[in-house]
């Protein structure tokens, strides 16, 4: 009976989504309609409906517009060139140099405006042009920008980490934030290391020098921005406010430093919070139709079935995480990653509990691992804003991204294996 | 007043109460970090307001998002079809959002509130009915069968006329 429920689900959405109804209203319809198979309409549609507002009834969501309220003040502060100037003095005199400099730059301001799109957008429509200008393939850097982008969202602040704390019921945000630290910092690398071996054989040239009295500069000119991340992350982890907390306090923060550099204007105010309140609604209405579908999953016993299913298959660990890594690599390369934290989070988390996995360690190789299908076609909004961005295709982008995914499948897995890494932080500062 | 003319006056009416949500939220957070800190006093009922706004401006927002076609959809199918049957397929999606609209939000939403008005539930903190928080539901509704049916309908005009296709710059 359950099974009937379940292919009646997975049709319908994956019809919708495909026909282009919004993933939102997509997830939505597709519940109901598998909801009236076993209950009569109106006690299907006001638990739908109730499902949708409790969704959003939460203290802890609250960081996520104060977030992107933030990364739009900090985006119109001219944050990115400083960030990318700072990047340049750092690591620009090695060869290849820009190709360092954007990652690096990618990596601080995803952390800061904790938005991949926002990230593609800034850094990659500075850096791609000027890499252009110095000689390197336009797909090459659209790439880079691309897979390089995510990397911010594993690096804190993070809103999908925030969700993620939400659907696993209550894993600290504080740890959460930790762990994505070494996890992030390893993907970037790994980036890097691909990126090197390509500008070395196109020989392509050095950005500029290593002064030190340079690097100071730049420091200094980036340092308000990155005090950011320090109250932010600062401020949370030694308990002094919580995650909701920090983030208001980061639209203080933002909202006098832009300001005080004149970048934004009272009357800019309106617009910023309009553009803010946009991209809230199309997370927030998919993070309440989400919550309508995993209720249901969990109404079916669809984690129970699952868990048994799969540990049925093989008790080996390896084997398990394995398999859970491929699948979500297949739902992210289609699935949009707020919808797929909320939705497969309960279904595999009990899974890996069971198998001794913290379940920090599993929300960083959740959300490192949904990264990756942000960046491949069909659906990946950052592939689309990438290649927007640089003025080309994604059927040109594909081919230069290829040794990227495999850079980044190649560190899910040592996340994945490697508890360590997301763990020793948070352990080291007591979580 | 023409089609045209009410859904500007909607617009503007949506868009300046989010704003007014929206700032709001960042005005009671930093106040109850401000209580916390600087008066020792933490006050008690910034936390519920807070959750309170937000599934207001989460709701409501939906509604806004589907008038300004930013709701995230995946557009290959969209983009790919031409004249008449693109026409056809923007209408269908337009029907989904409706319908789920006037039966979710619009008719579940009403249910909730008259069942939560009825039943007397009222919030910890506030002691405000919880039927006021769910009436955003409705709401929304009402608004996105709105937007949804504007939308419908200039995507049945195409079908009428598919020779002057306008591009109306789709869905992100």
């Amino acid at each position: 009976m359950e099974w009937l429920h379940v292919l009646v689900l997975i049709v319908v959405f994956g019809a919708l989504l495909l026909l282009g109804v919004p993933v939102a209203f997509a997830i939505g319809i597709g519940t109901l309609v598998t909801m009236l198979l076993g209950m009569a309409a109106d006690p299907a549609l006001i638990t739908v409906a109730q499902r949708m507002a409790t969704g959003l009834d939460s203290f802890a969501l609250l960081a996520i517009p104060f977030f992107i309220l933030a990364g739009q003040l900090m985006n119109r502060g001219g944050i990115a060139r400083r960030l990318i100037d700072f990047a340049k003095a750092v690591i620009g005199m090695l060869p290849g140099g820009l190709a360092y400099v954007h990652i690096l730059a990618s990596m601080l301001f995803g952390a800061i405006s904790g938005s991949a799109v926002a990230a593609a957008s800034a850094i990659g429509g500075v850096v791609g042009p000027r890499m252009v200008e110095e000689g390197y393939d336009k797909d090459f850097s659209a790439a880079v920008n691309i897979s390089s982008a995510t990397t911010g969202l594993v690096i804190p602040p993070s809103n999908i980490l925030i969700v993620y704390s939400l659907a696993s019921g209550g894993v600290s945000i504080g740890a959460l934030f930790l762990a994505g630290y070494l996890p992030g910092i390893l993907v970037g690398l790994s980036l890097m290391v691909v990126a090197g071996f390509f500008a070395v054989r196109m020989n392509y040239p050095v950005a500029g020098a290593f002064r030190f009295s340079e690097a100071i500069k730049k420091f200094f000119s980036a340092l308000p921005s990155l005090l950011l991340l320090v109250v932010v992350i600062g401020g949370i982890v030694a308990g002094i406010f919580t995650a909701t907390e920090a983030a208001a306090v980061a639209v203080l923060y933002a909202g006098i430093l832009a300001f005080l550099y004149r970048e934004v204007r009272v009357r800019d105010l309106p617009q910023i919070l309009l553009a803010t309140v946009s991209t809230t609604a199309i997370v927030m209405l998919l993070i309440g139709t989400s919550t309508a579908m995993s209720w249901l999953l969990s109404y079916e016993n669809i984690p129970q079935i699952v868990s048994a299913a799969l540990l049925a298959l093989t008790d080996n660990p390896v084997v398990i995480l394995l398999i859970i890594n491929v699948i979500l690599l297949v739902v992210g390369t289609f699935m949009d990653m707020t919808p797929a934290v909320l939705i497969f989070t309960p279904i595999f988390l009990p899974v890996v509990t069971r198998l001794g996995m913290d379940p920090t360690h599993f929300g960083i190789v959740m959300v490192l691992n949904l990264c990756i299908g942000l960046c491949t076609p069909p659906v990946g909004s950052v592939l689309f804003v990438g290649c927007g961005v640089a003025g080309t295709s994604i059927t040109r982008v594909i081919q230069p991204l290829l040794p990227m995914y495999v850079a980044m499948v190649a560190a899910l897995i040592v996340v994945t294996f490697v508890p360590w890494l997301s763990l020793w932080l948070p352990a080291v500062f007591g979580f | 007043m023409s089609a045209a003319g009410v859904r500007r006056v909607v617009d503007r009416a949506l868009e300046w109460l989010l704003i007014t949500l929206m700032s709001l939220m960042v005005v009671n957070v930093l106040w109850q970090v401000a209580t916390r800190f600087l008066l020792r006093n933490p006050s008690s009922f910034t936390e519920e307001i807070a959750r309170y706004l937000l599934v207001w401006l989460g709701i409501l927002g939906g509604a806004y998002a589907v008038g300004k076609r930013i709701h995230l959809a995946i557009d290959l199918l969209p983009t790919k079809l031409e004249g008449r049957r693109k026409a056809i397929l923007e209408l269908f999606i337009e029907v989904c959002i409706f319908v789920f609209a006037a039966t979710v939000l619009g008719f579940g939403g009403s249910g909730l509130v008259w069942l939560t008005l009825d039943l007397g539930q009222t919030s910890a903190a506030l002691q405000i009915p919880l039927g006021f928080v769910y009436m955003v539901l409705p709401l929304s509704g009402l608004l996105t069968m709105f937007y949804s049916a504007l939308h419908g309908a200039e995507a049945l005009n195409r079908f009428r006329a598919p020779v002057e296709a306008i591009d109306d710059g789709g869905t992100v």
